[in-house]
């Protein structure tokens, strides 16, 4: 299910938090009830960390990452790396890298899978995307913008893109990506739909300026709806043998 | 009728001061964008360089000017000489509510209420209010925005039932709070809301045009507006503005006076200094949002407020008067 919520009047939940299939982080600051709406939903499955990056409240355009690691910009403080370390599960690498775009949120898109990268990071970047978070690493603009990370958003099911995505892009993406994409917008038109909604694989959280039929669609791509007979079957669909030859 | 588009032009031998965030990554952007162009092409007269323009700004690099406080770039170029822009007035219309809302987002301090549902209220009349953008600007961004809401008419609306308990509650003076009930209670009706907000450093050349076009727009109203109720719902007793100034630390412990002949209250906007003094009543109270200040060193001395002033209708045409002679000056 997708829930609208604010972050002191912001409808940029994107930016203010970052959530995974193994972990969420919230910024600090907010009123509490921002954190307790993502406690409401995620308490009892993965852990909801507060914290800042670098000072900032912007975390979520800070930081990358899925449900093997996290990536830090390099003026993450050491408080706030021990932080994360303590806080988070052990299974989940978290790593503080030296990049000159420091705003690695902005910069990579992930799942945990695939990651989509802004052209212009290190290679030594890179191998560590690479390496820490498990996923294969693909450099690509999304209609245009280098700042894939902002344009885009996918979990392990689907995937929400920049408005103006040609259709030969979304088919390339969504063939790199492995995952359906659809283009649209969210927080009422807005295109920059990683700032506006936070997604992982059961729940996503996006601004309260989003119409209903943005949430329709972003349910829709994101297969949030509950229960459906056909989710279960397309889940199990590898293991079942229909016929017998 | 639908009126087009007023165009005011303005030639500004305007520095640009630029204290605010979202104004100095507006002046970084076009100090980069120049210093690319006259590094590009050097072989450029300067006036191809004056005539060219990228999103209604030109860089003339005449005299050097300091910017204050930014050296955030690795370039060693001081932002040079005048920016100029052509402002143009639009009614509001529903695409603009990105740009409106971020100018509203401190409008009632830290409180979370209904802002969406607010700004729909202002772009919902088109008739009455002025959105100020750039011309040609490819971000389609909102420099400004003014606006006068009859109470009255929204009074059943979320944000403004909102806005009501939110001035009730945050009105200390109990003298000042009867006169505040009553206004919002029974002549809720003859009550406009002043909404008038810009971004920091917008020319003030420009307030005189604005304010007299909203209150033009709103006379016109009385006569234009397809229903009697509609009309009737401009004809403006009082005009309730929601502002913000600077009171000295000290004002209040030495009875209202501050030594050293600083200044007790430092207004943000000059309009407000006008309305304050054209005032029936008014009152303050501490404010809590993170205030994005310049002058630090200046302003350490006082608290930021929130201001509730009320002026009656028909002191307005004074208030054009004084806000002009104010700019001309």
């Amino acid at each position: 299910m997708a829930t609208r919520l604010q972050y002191e009047n912001n409808c940029e939940i994107g930016v203010f938090s970052k959530l995974t299939n193994a972990y969420c982080l919230v910024a600090i600051g907010g009123s509490e009830n921002f954190y307790s709406t993502f406690e409401a939903e995620l308490a009892d499955v993965i852990p909801v960390v507060k914290t800042s990056i670098a000072g900032t409240r912007i975390i979520g355009r800070m930081c990358a990452g899925n449900k093997k690691g996290l990536l830090l910009p390099h003026n993450t403080t050491d408080q706030e790396l021990q932080h994360l370390r303590n806080s988070l599960p052990d299974s989940v690498v978290v790593q503080r890298i030296e990049e000159r775009l420091s705003a690695l949120g902005n910069c990579i898109s992930c799942n945990d899978h695939v990651a989509l990268t802004h052209p212009d990071l290190d290679k030594e970047t890179e191998e560590l995307i690479a390496d820490v978070l498990g996923v294969e690493v693909f450099r690509q603009t999304v209609a245009g913008n280098i700042l894939v990370g902002s344009y885009c958003t996918f979990s392990n099911i689907g995937g929400l893109v920049h408005p103006h995505t040609s259709i030969e892009d979304l088919d390339e993406l969504s063939t790199l990506l492995q995952v359906p994409l659809v283009a649209g917008t969210v927080n009422r038109g807005s295109d920059v739909i990683a700032a506006g909604l936070t997604v992982n694989d059961w729940t996503a959280f996006c601004g309260s300026d989003t119409t209903a039929t943005e949430l329709s669609v972003i349910e829709s791509v994101f297969k949030l709806r509950e229960a459906k007979p056909s989710a279960l079957v397309d889940e199990m669909r590898k293991s079942l043998i229909d016929t017998y030859v | 009728m639908p009126r087009k588009p007023k165009k005011h032009s303005h030639s500004l031998r305007h520095r640009l001061v630029t204290f605010s965030p979202f104004a100095r990554s507006k002046a970084m952007a076009t100090r980069n964008r120049g210093a690319t162009k006259v590094i590009e092409k050097p072989k450029l007269q300067n006036k191809d360089l004056a005539t060219s323009s990228f999103n209604g700004f030109k860089n003339n690099g005449k005299d050097k000017t300091q910017q204050s406080g930014s050296s955030a770039s690795s370039d060693d170029e001081e932002f040079e000489g005048d920016v100029q822009a052509d402002f143009v007035f639009f009614d509001p219309k529903p695409s603009d509510f990105h740009g409106v809302k971020v100018l509203l987002q401190t409008y009632l301090d830290n409180l979370q209420w209904d802002l969406s549902g607010f700004v729909d209220l202002i772009l919902g009349q088109p008739t009455v209010g002025t959105v100020v953008k750039i011309e040609n600007d490819e971000d389609d961004a909102v420099y400004s925005v003014v606006s006068a809401l009859n109470l009255g008419r929204y009074k059943d609306s979320k944000c403004v039932l909102e806005l009501k308990d939110y001035l009730l509650k945050v009105c200390r003076d109990m003298d000042v709070k009867g006169k505040l009930k009553s206004l919002v209670g029974e002549h809720v009706q003859d009550v406009g809301l002043l909404v008038s907000q810009r971004v920091v450093n917008l020319p003030p050349q420009l307030l005189p045009p604005l304010y007299n076009g909203l209150f033009d727009e709103v006379e016109w109203a009385t006569e234009d507006e397809p229903t009697e109720e509609l009309q009737s719902s401009f004809r403006f007793k009082f005009y309730l503005i929601i502002s913000k100034i600077y009171k000295h630390k000290s004002a209040d412990q030495n009875g209202g006076t501050v030594k050293n002949g600083e200044e007790t209250l430092i207004y943000n906007r000059p309009e407000d200094e006008i309305f304050f003094m054209l005032s029936s009543w008014s009152f303050s109270f501490p404010s809590h949002a993170q205030q994005v200040t310049a002058n630090e060193m200046q302003l350490k001395n006082y608290r930021p407020m929130g201001l509730v002033m009320v002026v009656e209708a028909s002191k307005i045409s004074s208030f054009r008067k004084q806000l002009h002679s104010l700019i001309d000056e």
